[in-house]
């Protein structure tokens, strides 16, 4: 079940209607019978609900992309499960609980994620708080609600139980040790009621429910208090839990690539909503997997039978024969023995290749949304192009008819004024969209590891080598001290790489396949490391090295003039630097960035 | 009988407010009257004919756009001419807008003067096709006043063929022929078979074949 208020949720909706004025700019298709676009939400608040609200938004998807029919499904948790069991669907939209565990499970891939107002970013969106009357001087941590009776709206709910219950859990409280716990349903202020009645002692909400109730008039903040409470910056509503990642859209694994791209690309360079809603790039969910482990639920429920546990329930037959034949046979006894080790030995070997399967699958998944980031980066150049060509035209217009005004005397100090404003406003809405283009690259919250940096190049590599057909042939040498390590943003780094490795490759598309080659060198630097890719391609004019890591500067026919202003800020963003040389006495380009030398002392 | 410029109205239809406003801006600088419409539809639905002017028009809008707006005009027999702007250079698009007998295709950012030249030249175009478009009418107007008959006698003389054989076809007598001619002549105002042929010709183009 979801975290959300009902008025979160319409909201919400309103907010899906304006999507679809984005996806309402289709190229000029030829409409034929191809099959329809189907996509399941969740719907916590019950069918009639969702149908009534979310009917024009079928309406409005089905008038924008008119070569394909778009097919709205409703359903509960379960029902939703078994439409992605069962294929029935392209695309889901759904809570963060129920994602995790659909892309566990299923392999359900988002490509988009709710941007909400009022929140830090969409990473951290969804918490919990655990209320009690203001008037409990008793009551101020989670961990003093042992022996109390606490209300939430279900088992399943994310942000109304789960969420906080990983929070119980840190302190050291059970479901089990409250005095009672009600799971009440939604809607989920009839919990606040229970608590302001004193019918419960404490109640698990969604954060922010209190402050949106407060807002209609419906309660008293000052009546009520959150326990354990904490501050995040960015977040104005009373909390007491970690912040979690919002709802994504996400597509099956069966899902048609160009469909989801086009999705994809559609979603992202959407303006906010009047509302304040946008969505964004794909958030991380690995905070909802880790909390799920926590727990020992949804696709983690077998960690809570123990090996042992699981050893004798299933070999129980095995060790009662084993001791009758201790009793009887001794040679029997033995030989049952060896059997019972051999058969823990598969068990154990089973379960280790579990773990394996889902440690590959996770690094799938990374490298999955590493490229879809790289190629949905090119998908958007056209979009993005169009989005601000609208301010940029309006702006040249202005700025065109003003000229015109001066030169033939029809102007007053109003059109002056208008003019000027309008440009004003136009050269905002055009920062806006290339701020977002920069967002982009440091969308994620960054997560700095400690990774051999030569171990980083080599995986780039072999990516870059996977990902393009023909790759040319990379050479890599190492000059670091052997296991040199690096502090950085490994997904960023690599996407720094792949960006070099491709631009290398591109340099290089008219000479003879047995001539390309990539070197890439690795050294220290003073406090630096040294990572430099040499190409043997066409090379470059000076006037354009100067320009080259400016946002929309490019060389390349079909180039959006991106990649390197990204790859210059993610790189500055770790401490180094970015730049380009050109060889005097030979042929091509090397690229050279540099990343501060690990301290070990630090 | 051709239109003064000055009657010309242009109309302006983006789904961006901003770049809509822009345009009244950029024609209102040199005088031109506008009138702005946020959508294909809300243009059908304002759409006066009769006064000379031309259509700029985005191709890409939700809801109706701009190609199936000018397939619309078309189909009611509009002669307005459109001048088609775009954010993207789409070879494909512009070839089916031109096709279709676009005046114009301008590509988003573009130099005003581009914009204002293509305007002046749509709507010379426009007071053309509307000047032909009267005359045309006012040809239609006068041979409508024909009875059946005397339809049928003006279209042998403008064939240029002598009374006598008129009356043979229509199997009536020479003097009747003879009459009918005279009040054809009256109403078309036309005073020779040559003259009452190029009237024919400008109302419909098919009627002496």
């Amino acid at each position: 079940m979801s975290t959300a208020s009902v008025r979160g949720h319409h909201r919400r909706i309103l907010f899906l209607a304006v999507l679809v004025a984005v996806l309402a700019r289709p190229p000029a298709a030829h409409a034929q019978a191809a099959p329809p676009v189907r996509i399941g939400v969740l719907a916590f608040l019950g069918v009639e609900v969702a149908l009534s609200t979310w009917s024009p938004l079928v309406a409005h998807i089905e008038a924008s992309l008119p070569a394909r029919r778009v097919v709205l499904t409703y359903y509960d948790v379960a029902g939703l499960r078994q439409a992605v069991q069962q294929q029935a669907l392209d695309f889901v939209i759904t809570n963060s609980g129920q994602y995790a565990a659909l892309e566990s499970e299923f392999g359900v891939s988002r490509i988009a994620t709710l941007e909400s107002p009022g929140v830090p970013s969409p990473s951290q969106a969804i918490g919990s708080a655990v209320i009690v009357r203001a008037d409990r001087r008793d009551l101020n941590v989670l961990a003093d609600l042992k022996g109390e009776r606490v209300a939430a709206v279900g088992e399943d709910a994310f942000g109304g139980f789960q969420v906080a219950w990983r929070e119980f859990r840190r302190q050291g409280v059970e479901p089990g040790d409250f005095a009672r716990l009600d799971f009440v349903g939604f809607p989920m202020p009839r919990i606040v009621t229970a608590v302001a009645r004193g019918q419960v002692d404490a109640g698990i909400v969604r954060a922010c429910l209190l402050e949106d109730l407060a807002r209609d008039g419906a309660i008293r903040l000052a009546d009520f208090k959150v326990l354990s409470p904490r501050q995040v910056e960015g977040f104005a509503c009373g909390l007491s839990s970690d912040l979690y990642p919002d709802w994504p859209l996400a597509t099956l694994r069966h899902t048609d690539l160009h469909l989801a791209k086009a999705v994809a690309t559609a979603l992202l360079s959407m303006p906010v909503s009047p509302t304040g809603y946008a969505w964004t790039v794909p958030a991380d969910y690995q905070a909802v997997h880790e909390l799920f482990r926590d727990l020992q639920i949804g696709p983690y429920a077998y960690l809570r039978e123990t090996t042992l546990q699981a050893l004798a329930r299933r070999y129980w037959p095995f060790l009662l024969l084993f001791f009758a034949a201790l009793a009887g046979w001794i040679v029997h006894a033995v030989r049952v023995e060896q059997q019972v080790h051999a058969r823990t030995a598969a068990l154990r070997q089973a379960l280790a290749q579990r773990d394996a399967a889902e440690a590959g699958m996770r690094a799938h998944q990374e490298q999955f949304d590493h490229l879809s980031r790289l190629s949905i980066l090119g998908e958007l150049s056209g979009t993005l192009a169009h989005e601000l060509n609208q301010p940029l035209a309006a702006i040249a217009n202005y700025a065109q008819s003003l000229v015109r005004r001066l030169d033939s005397g029809r102007y007053t100090p109003a059109i002056l004024a208008e003019a000027s404003r309008e440009i004003a406003a136009q050269a905002a809405r055009a920062g806006g969209i290339v701020h977002r283009i920069r967002a982009f690259a440091r969308k994620r919250a960054a997560v700095r590891e400690r990774r051999p940096l030569a171990e980083l190049v080599r995986e780039a590599a072999a990516l870059f080598g996977g990902m393009l057909p023909g790759a040319p042939r990379i050479d890599i040498a190492d000059r670091l001290p052997p296991g040199t390590l690096v502090e950085a943003d490994t997904l960023q780094v690599e996407q720094v790489l792949l960006n070099l490795l491709k631009n290398a490759a591109d340099a290089m598309q008219d000479l003879p396949p047995a001539e390309r080659a990539i070197d890439v060198t690795l050294e220290q630097a003073g406090h630096h490391y040294r990572i430099a890719i040499r190409d043997q391609g066409v090379g470059l004019a000076p006037a354009s090295t100067q320009h080259l890591f400016e946002p929309f500067f490019t060389t390349k026919p079909d180039g959006m003039g991106l990649g390197l202003s990204i790859c210059k800020t993610i790189v500055e963003a770790h401490g180094g630097r970015l730049w380009a040389e050109a060889h005097a006495d030979a042929p091509g380009m090397t690229f050279i960035f540099t990343l501060p030398a690990d301290d070990p002392t630090t | 009988m051709t239109p003064p410029l000055d009657r010309a109205l242009i109309h302006i239809v983006d789904d961006d407010e901003a770049l809509r406003r822009s345009l009244v801006f950029l024609l209102d600088s040199v005088g031109w009257r506008t009138q702005a419409h946020t959508s294909a539809e809300a243009f059908l639905a304002a759409y006066q004919p009769g006064d000379p002017g031309c259509l700029v028009l985005d191709i890409r809008m939700p809801g109706m756009s701009g190609l199936e707006l000018q397939q619309v005009l078309r189909a009611q027999g509009r002669t307005l001419p459109i001048i088609f702007i775009t954010g993207h250079g789409d070879v494909s698009l512009a070839v089916q807008a031109m096709k279709q007998e676009a005046c114009d295709f301008l590509e988003k950012p573009f130099r005003d003067q581009v914009l204002l030249d293509a305007v002046t030249q749509a709507v010379r175009r426009s007071c053309r096709e509307l000047a032909a478009e009267r005359r045309h009418d006012q040809a239609h107007a006068l041979l409508e006043r024909l009875s059946p008959r005397e339809r049928e006698v003006a279209l042998r003389v403008a064939h240029g063929l002598p009374n006598k054989l008129i009356a043979r076809e229509l199997d009536i007598s020479e003097k009747t022929v003879h009459v009918h001619r005279q009040h054809v002549m009256e109403k078309t105002h036309t005073g020779s078979a040559a003259e009452l042929a190029r009237l024919m010709l400008r109302a419909d183009p098919a009627d002496l074949d």
